[in-house]
């Protein structure tokens, strides 16, 4: 299957202008969706539309993180995303009565061990990203359900729900959440043993073996990551909602995957920041937030957002093949 | 279309006509002058060996004719008619089907359905096997090669896929058929069958070429031979009455130039002892040592097996018998990252596969061996690892000195100083080279050179793989020669000349 | 790595896997199912293994080819919404025939994704995943589409033989045809070629893209196909069937033995696979095992099967083919 990414070294050597235009195609893309939005709505660039905007990005932003080390890693993608949110809910909510707050550890933890499955067959099986999270999430998502035995969880604590939705300082607490998930993240990648050997995993596998990375190790822990933020997110969301079903995950997975590749972070691995990754995300709810105030269906967002990967996945591999020098 | 029979190629209709003829062929690549004018030609019926050194441009040549490339200059003429070789597939439609080293079959489709693909018989609409069988037992037949048509081709021994190749290029009724390189991963055996297989072909009037370094094979098989050396066409001569000194004299006759001059440096206690190492099918008994300050060359035919014992002192594969012995210590179990805490670091081959990961700077390239050694509690201190990235531009002179440009907007002299230079980051005790100048500018081989130079004189042991005679010969202390996977020789710096080392190369001496 | 001692034993019987597999699953389910073996037990599980096997009929010819679709499960749900919704204008009959083609539409897409743009198949078929769910979202206005042709629905479900149904009939018939198809024509032989080694293939003048494209109709044609039959039988388009469908037709052409990675494959394997699947299917409605049991039980045979495959596969081929003093690159020149 032409599936599997080369990770035989690519000397891309990009025109001076290409990789100049890759860099602010984002950047500017945002910017013209402002200038629309403003155009269309005068809603649009209202404080409340605007702050909005940046709470709904903030759970997907939080996978975000997550998702674009996975592809930073190599990994391709972690398709178990809305297993691992779902858990993440209903693991909080159900143990609330017993642990309380602690019940957010708990979900964690177990959001730690999904994504342990995941790292042990992605990294040391070397099985298919995509079907070995794909197969992970079906089970898990069997399992959740089991454990529901078919219903839906409430929480307890009123007093939690409100912490959980309060605004510190104006600030929404889940964006003040994202935005220390982000700046930790983007140093763990940047100025971290581990983040640059993530990136040299994701750049040349064989040569990162050779120069005597633990390159399984790497690999696996880009997924248990991803799961573990996820489930967080999903403890976040389960309390907020104060209610928790099974398919409270659904479509957090693409949402991620579509704000990373657009954001410019390429599928071979080895390039990319988190970042990237944010403007990604920025810029899918400013498309969203647009279409949500000029009335258009959900529907068409879906067919949006699939456009979108495409297109962007598309421009990288050609950038790819006209600037590049195989 | 078949020749008249002939199996000599003189003619029985009085005039030779050659079934191939290249004439002033010419080709360059940027900086390199593959081909500066070659001219080959060959009759039907007749088996025309082409050898040379590494390098020399037979595989630009093979590669031209199997219209990957055009020449930039002069005549390719079949049949007495100037063709233009533009495609894989032109180069097919005139009778031209090649047998590469690297065999491109189909795993899945059984031995018959490979000889067919692309031409496979139909019935009623629906697939002949019962003919494809036919046609393939046909075709094995006349070659003599003795393979089930309905076997998995996934499931056959190289020497059999290589059959399975020639077969299929047989059943295209072929003018010319090349070889390159066609004995390099076959037994004994399988290599007495390939020849009587290319012997029958001989004699049904189809034109052979045939690469290979195997002095011994060519004397054996071919009707005449033609060296190649710097690009050029040296001599084309019959190859009754020739023997190998006089073919090695042909491949390697030139005046040395010495390009490098070489500094002493002081030679100390052994660095590295190696006794009996092996690994099952690929070499064994190698023994050698290495001491601090030294350099010593392995020198040998490509796929001679000196990569391999290097990868086996690094970890990265394991042996099956021997001993390593770094100074006093016996290393045993050996992983890369235990090797590099050990002081033994390998820079491999292919710097594009192994060696760099292209899509980081010049600094992270540098350090990434020893990033943990950097940092504390997993924090990478900026300030030390931009020292040791710069400290290192300098000692290894990578241009431009810029730490944090990408690593891959660098020239492939520079690119090699960086790889060499991740690995002096670990202060290695043991330092093996494998092939570090291929494909690198004179003047950075020139400075590579230098830095080797350095090294041992701040008394590592180096190890230097290379395959250029020239290389081995003006910077080894000391060289072992190589040959399918033992070592046949080892030679004093006085004792090293091109003779003696293309001599035991070629296994021409007594093991 | 230490080859293990019986390895060839394991590697055969793996690639025995489905019939093994089979066996088993007949085995426990005859237990648990008393009426297993009755005839209209049979037809209830073959009649709902069909639409999984229609798909995987397709899915298994692309994947042989070295393709993968995941958007199949979309497809399924937009053509039954079209088919359905065309109903009153077009009659059942021409609605279905538009429902087909809504699948070799979306087949379409994503051959030129994969073909022309050269986006690799897992991240296009993703993508037009995504759209063609929020496509079927869109035409039904997320709410499920009544049909108003009560005797096409019953039609789509009559008994047929006496152990089947219009639709597995026409289950059997494709595994039938596409297994003649793949082992005895040379297009069949070609695509096997193009999916081991397309390198290979092309060098003998095989037309690769013309193949890919072919196999990527075929897919999406199937999953329309399926999707028509699924919502004719309910009477009923709804834009969420299909969501679990991807994962068990996965699951039934790996365990099917057809290779993830191409050039290997049977429509007969597929058979075993899918049946595989239905009777575990069936054996856990019996027992009433709720639905979200059954969706354990199949990812997890997903990562089994991928996971064997990993871990066995390219040992067991190495040990098939005994190598000597390989070069490891090729000659480079100067």
């Amino acid at each position: 299957m032409t599936s599997t990414p080369e990770t035989a070294a690519r000397s891309v050597q990009r025109g001076r202008l290409s990789r100049v235009g890759e860099q602010l195609a984002v950047p500017v893309a945002i910017v013209v969706a402002i200038i629309i939005g403003a155009f269309l709505s005068d809603r649009f660039l209202t404080l409340g539309n605007l702050l909005n905007v940046l709470t709904s990005m903030s759970i997907v932003g939080i996978v975000s993180v997550g998702m674009a080390v996975v592809l930073i890693s190599g990994g391709l993608a972690d398709l178990s995303v809305p297993a691992t949110v779902a858990a993440g809910a209903i693991v909080t909510l159900a143990a609330q009565p017993v642990l309380g707050a602690g019940s957010i550890v708990l979900a964690v933890i177990v959001g730690l061990l999904i994504g342990t499955i995941n790292g042990l067959l992605v990294g040391y099986a070397k099985a298919n990203p995509i079907i070995a999270t794909l197969g992970v999430s079906t089970a898990c998502l069997g399992f959740v359900q089991a454990f529901l035995g078919g219903s839906i969880v409430y929480g307890h604590d009123k007093a939690l729900v409100d912490f959980v939705n309060s605004r510190p300082l104006g600030i929404p607490l889940i964006l003040i959440v994202f935005v220390v998930v982000a700046v930790l993240g983007h140093m763990q990648l940047t100025r971290t043993v581990w983040g640059r050997q993530i990136f040299a995993v994701g750049g040349n596998y064989a040569a990162a073996e050779a120069s005597t990375v633990r390159v399984r190790r790497l690999k696996a822990s880009a997924f248990m990551l991803t799961a573990g933020l996820a489930s967080m997110s999903g403890a976040y969301i389960g309390l907020s909602l104060n209610v928790a079903q099974p398919l409270i995950g659904t479509g957090y997975e693409f949402d991620a995957i579509t704000a990373v590749v657009v954001g410019g972070i390429s599928l071979l691995g080895g390039a990319g920041s988190i970042s990237r990754a944010l403007l990604g995300v920025l810029f899918v709810q400013l498309l969203t937030n647009i279409l949500v105030l000029e009335g258009v269906p959900d529907q068409v967002q879906g067919i949006a957002k699939g456009t979108l990967i495409a297109l962007a996945v598309g421009l990288d591999v050609w950038f790819r093949n006209r600037g590049g020098r195989r | 279309m078949k020749q008249e029979g002939r199996s000599d190629g003189s003619g029985a209709t009085g005039k030779p006509r050659y079934a191939i003829r290249m004439m002033g062929i010419a080709k360059s690549f940027p900086g390199v002058r593959a081909l500066a004018s070659v001219d080959l030609a060959v009759r039907p019926g007749e088996i025309h060996a082409v050898v040379g050194e590494n390098g020399a441009g037979k595989s630009t040549l093979v590669k031209i004719l199997a219209g990957v490339h055009t020449p930039d200059e002069g005549r390719i003429e079949i049949d007495d008619a100037e063709v233009t070789i533009s495609s894989p597939l032109i180069a097919q439609r005139f009778g031209i089907r090649m047998v590469y080293q690297e065999l491109n079959l189909v795993p899945d489709l059984t031995v018959a359905e490979n000889i067919t693909l692309g031409r496979m018989p139909q019935r009623r609409g629906l697939f002949d096997r019962a003919r494809a069988v036919d046609d393939s037992e046909r075709v094995l037949g006349d070659l003599n090669a003795k393979l089930d048509p309905n076997e998995l081709v996934g499931n056959l021994t190289v020497g059999q896929q290589q059959l399975v190749e020639i077969a299929k290029a047989y059943l295209a009724d072929p003018r010319i058929i090349v070889f390159d390189e066609p004995t390099s991963s076959l037994s004994e055996h399988e290599a007495a069958a390939l020849f009587a297989v290319i012997r029958t072909m001989r004699a049904r009037g189809i034109a052979i070429i045939y690469i290979s370094h195997r002095l011994r094979e060519v004397l054996d098989l071919a009707d005449t031979l033609t060296v190649i050396r710097d690009g050029r066409a040296i001599e084309t001569r019959a190859v009754e009455g020739m023997t190998p000194q006089d073919m090695i004299a042909a491949m390697v006759g030139r005046e040395l130039a010495d390009l490098f001059p070489k500094r002493g440096a002081p030679i100390g206690q052994i660095a590295l002892s190696v006794e009996g190492l092996g690994r099952r099918g690929v070499f064994s008994g190698v023994s050698f040592h290495v001491r601090r300050g030294e350099i010593v060359g392995f020198a040998g035919l490509v796929g001679a097996g000196r990569t391999e014992v290097a990868r086996v002192l690094f970890g990265l594969d394991h042996s099956d018998a021997g001993t390593i012995d770094l100074g006093d210590r016996r290393l045993v179990r050996l992983t890369p990252i235990q090797a590099r805490r050990a002081g033994i670091v390998y820079v491999p081959e292919d710097r594009k596969l192994h060696g760099l990961v292209p899509s980081m700077s010049v600094r992270s390239n540098l350090t990434l061996a020893i990033i943990g050694s950097l940092s504390r509690w997993g924090w990478i201190g900026a300030r030390r690892e931009r020292q040791t990235a710069t400290s290192l531009i300098r000692r290894l002179g990578v241009s431009p000195p810029l730490p944090d440009r990408n690593v891959s907007t660098l020239s492939g002299g520079n690119q090699q100083k960086v790889v060499i230079g991740k690995w002096l980051a670990t202060n290695p005790k043991v330092l093996l080279l494998d092939e570090p100048t291929r494909g690198v500018d004179v003047g950075a081989k020139a400075e590579i050179h230098q830095l080797i130079g350095d090294l041992v004189e701040q008394g590592i042991a180096v190890v230097l793989i290379s395959s250029e005679l020239a290389e081995i010969l003006a910077v080894s202390d000391r060289t072992y020669v190589f040959h399918e996977g033992r070592i046949t020789a080892e030679l004093s710096r006085q004792d090293a000349t091109e003779q003696t080392i293309m001599t035991a190369a070629t296994g021409e001496v007594a093991t | 790595m230490k080859r293990i001692s019986g390895q060839s034993v394991l590697a055969t019987v793996l690639s025995y896997r489905v019939v093994v597999a089979l066996l088993l699953t007949i085995g426990i389910s005859s237990f648990v199912v008393p009426s297993f073996f009755g005839e209209r037990t049979f037809s209830l599980t073959l009649d709902q293994a069909s639409t999984i096997g229609l798909i995987a009929v397709g899915l298994t010819v692309l994947l042989i080819a070295g393709q993968i679709d995941l958007s199949s499960g979309a497809t399924l749900a937009l053509s039954g919404i079209i088919a359905i919704s065309l109903q009153p204008s077009l009659g059942a009959l021409l609605g279905a025939v538009v429902g087909v083609a809504v699948g070799l539409a979306a087949g379409a897409l994503n051959a030129l994704l994969v073909i022309r743009f050269k986006i690799e198949s897992l991240i296009a078929t993703l993508a037009t995943m995504l759209i063609v769910r929020a496509i079927a979202y869109w035409v039904s206005s997320s709410k499920p589409v009544a049909g108003v042709d009560i005797d096409a629905s019953l039609a789509v479900t009559r008994s047929m033989l006496g152990i089947f149904t219009p639709r597995s009939l026409a289950f059997v018939l494709a595994v039938v045809v596409v297994q003649i198809w793949l082992s005895h024509t040379v297009a069949g032989r070609n695509l096997f070629a193009v999916g081991s080694n397309v390198s290979s293939a092309a060098a003998s003048g095989v037309r690769t893209h013309r193949y890919m494209l072919g196999a990527f109709l075929f897919a999406g044609g199937m999953a329309g196909f399926a999707g028509v039959v699924q919502s004719l039988s309910i009477n009923t388009g709804s834009p969420v069937l299909g969501d679990t469908v991807t994962v068990s037709v996965i699951a039934a052409v790996v365990i099917g033995g057809t290779r993830l990675e191409g050039g290997r494959g049977s429509a007969i394997g597929t058979l075993g696979g899918v049946l595989v699947i239905a009777f575990i299917t069936t054996a856990m409605q019996f027992q009433n095992v709720p639905n979200y049991m059954q969706q354990i039980v199949v990812g997890s045979l997903l990562v089994l099967m991928v996971l064997l495959d990993q871990l066995t596969g390219a040992r067991a081929r190495a040990a098939i083919r005994p190598r000597r003093f390989v070069r490891r690159r090729p000659f480079t020149p100067s």
